[in-house]
């Protein structure tokens, strides 16, 4: 009796049969094991690469904001050198055209002075010359005169009042 | 067509067709043995050691790849599968339980790795004779899809207990309506029903249609059997993310009680901003015409 009713239900596919417990064992084995040592080390492998990926990337960002830097540093620094080129060309001008000035005063107060001197030289020149004439023409006039009039002038006093008379002439010619 | 009618004779019981004739399809039939006044379904066991070992072996063979390279994160393409499972599975338990459960997301991916292989031997041709099929899909047995959704469900309901406490839990029951109360007894129940089941008659039927397939003439069996066969791996893969989808949405239903209320205040929130919006912008739009 009883196998007649059994027949029909092992047949039925919707009904589960023992299976089922060893499916369950089986899958409940398959969890376990998937979940303590497959799926951690899965876990923290990407997030070690996700780590690492990271960093690249900070990394990169850190090092292009530095090349940023070095680029603006010297871009600042040739426009720095730039500004000190000009600063120092415009010093020099300024040093040249200060040196001309005071050369071309130099040599102005030079020639100054060679022409003040040569007419010093020529007012000294000129007074020994006429200090010479006043002491020679006097006595080559006299002996002059004397030899044409035929009278000595040696007499001192008279030669020296002749003498004076004639450059005091001269003089009133001048 | 003769195919075709005699599995239709044939879908109550299958065990008259046996002694019939040559091509007959037999339908939920099992090689069984006897243990302790019980019946086992010894192909379906043996199938399911098999998709097991392949899952554990795939998976220990992707630990030991991980383990021997440290340094250069390149990963090999087995690690990159399991990799996109779990971090798929990763991320629809973190959208939806608001982190990655550390329960919930490995049971995720072994229902997933599990059931897709599971699927998969179904196209192994191991079918030798109408009497000895060596590897049929354990999943077409309606023993393993049981054993399955018990398991998620059971995980589910604790979840839910643990997560709001038994009060709390059972509380949820009552809601919105407590009229409503047999109706959400009876969605908790086909839950399972309804997750076994649906894969169950997935792989079942693509079994079937092999089996189908394999009475067409020899010279003219390739054709069908090739696009089915690719068309059942696509059922296979589809069938395995939808079981450890769902998986993770009913825990995330057991544990967040209130989200739809939430929700549904959002969202009433929402279309309250965007009607003043839009009589803010008819106020504003005669003005620009001037």
């Amino acid at each position: 009796m009883a196998s007649v009713a059994i027949t029909p239900m092992e047949s039925n596919f919707l009904v589960p049969n023992a299976t089922f417990f060893v499916e369950l064992a089986a899958f409940a084995l398959l969890l376990f094991l998937l979940a303590k040592y497959v799926i951690p080390p899965i876990n923290r492998a990407m997030t070690r690469r996700q780590d690492a990926i990271r960093a690249q990337f900070a990394e990169l960002d850190e090092a292009k904001s530095e090349a940023n830097a070095a680029e603006e540093e010297f871009k600042s620094q040739i426009a720095d050198a730039r500004h000190e080129a000009a600063r120092i060309r415009e010093e020099a001008r300024e040093q040249g055209a200060a040196i001309i000035a005071e050369m071309r005063e130099q040599a102005q107060a030079e020639s100054t002075r060679i022409v003040e001197h040569a007419h010093a030289q020529i007012e000294a020149d000129r007074k020994a010359a006429a200090a010479s004439l006043r002491a020679e023409v006097g006595t080559l006039a006299t002996t002059l005169a004397g030899r044409i009039v035929g009278e000595s002038l040696d007499d001192e006093a008279r030669q020296s009042r002749v003498v004076d008379r004639f450059l005091s002439d001269l003089e009133g010619a001048n | 067509m003769t195919g075709l009618i005699s599995l239709t004779g044939l879908l109550p019981l299958a065990a008259e067709g046996h002694e019939e004739e040559e091509s007959t399809i037999q339908i939920g039939h099992h090689r069984t043995a006897e243990w302790l006044g019980m019946t086992f379904n010894t192909d379906t066991i043996i199938s399911t050691l098999v998709a097991g070992a392949l899952v554990l072996i795939l998976g220990f063979v992707v630990v030991r790849q991980m383990n021997k390279q440290t340094e250069d994160h390149v990963p090999t393409k087995t690690q990159i599968l399991w990799e996109s499972v779990v971090g798929e599975v990763n991320k629809q338990v973190n959208d939806n339980l608001g982190k990655v459960h550390p329960y919930v997301a490995p049971l995720a991916i072994s229902l997933f790795f599990f059931i897709l292989f599971a699927n998969w031997l179904e196209l192994v041709p191991t079918r030798l004779n109408d009497d000895a099929h060596l590897l049929p899909a354990p999943t077409a047995d309606t023993n393993l899809t049981y054993a399955l959704a018990a398991v998620t469900m059971v995980s589910v309901w604790a979840y839910g207990i643990r997560q709001k406490g038994t009060k709390g839990y059972f509380k949820h029951f009552l809601e919105p309506f407590p009229v409503l109360l047999p109706l959400n007894i009876l969605e908790e129940l086909t839950k399972p029903i309804t997750l076994a089941l649906r894969l169950f008659g997935n792989i079942f039927a693509g079994g079937i249609m092999l089996s189908l397939i394999g009475l067409i003439p020899i010279y003219a069996f390739w054709a069908p059997n090739l696009i089915w066969k690719a068309f059942d791996m696509f059922i296979g893969a589809i069938q395995a993310f939808i079981f450890a989808l769902l998986t993770v949405l009913y825990f995330a239903m057991a544990g967040a009680g209130h989200e739809e209320h939430e929700l549904h205040e959002e969202y009433e929130e929402e279309e309250r901003r965007k009607k003043a919006d839009a009589a803010h912008a008819d106020e504003a739009a005669p003005v620009p015409a001037h």
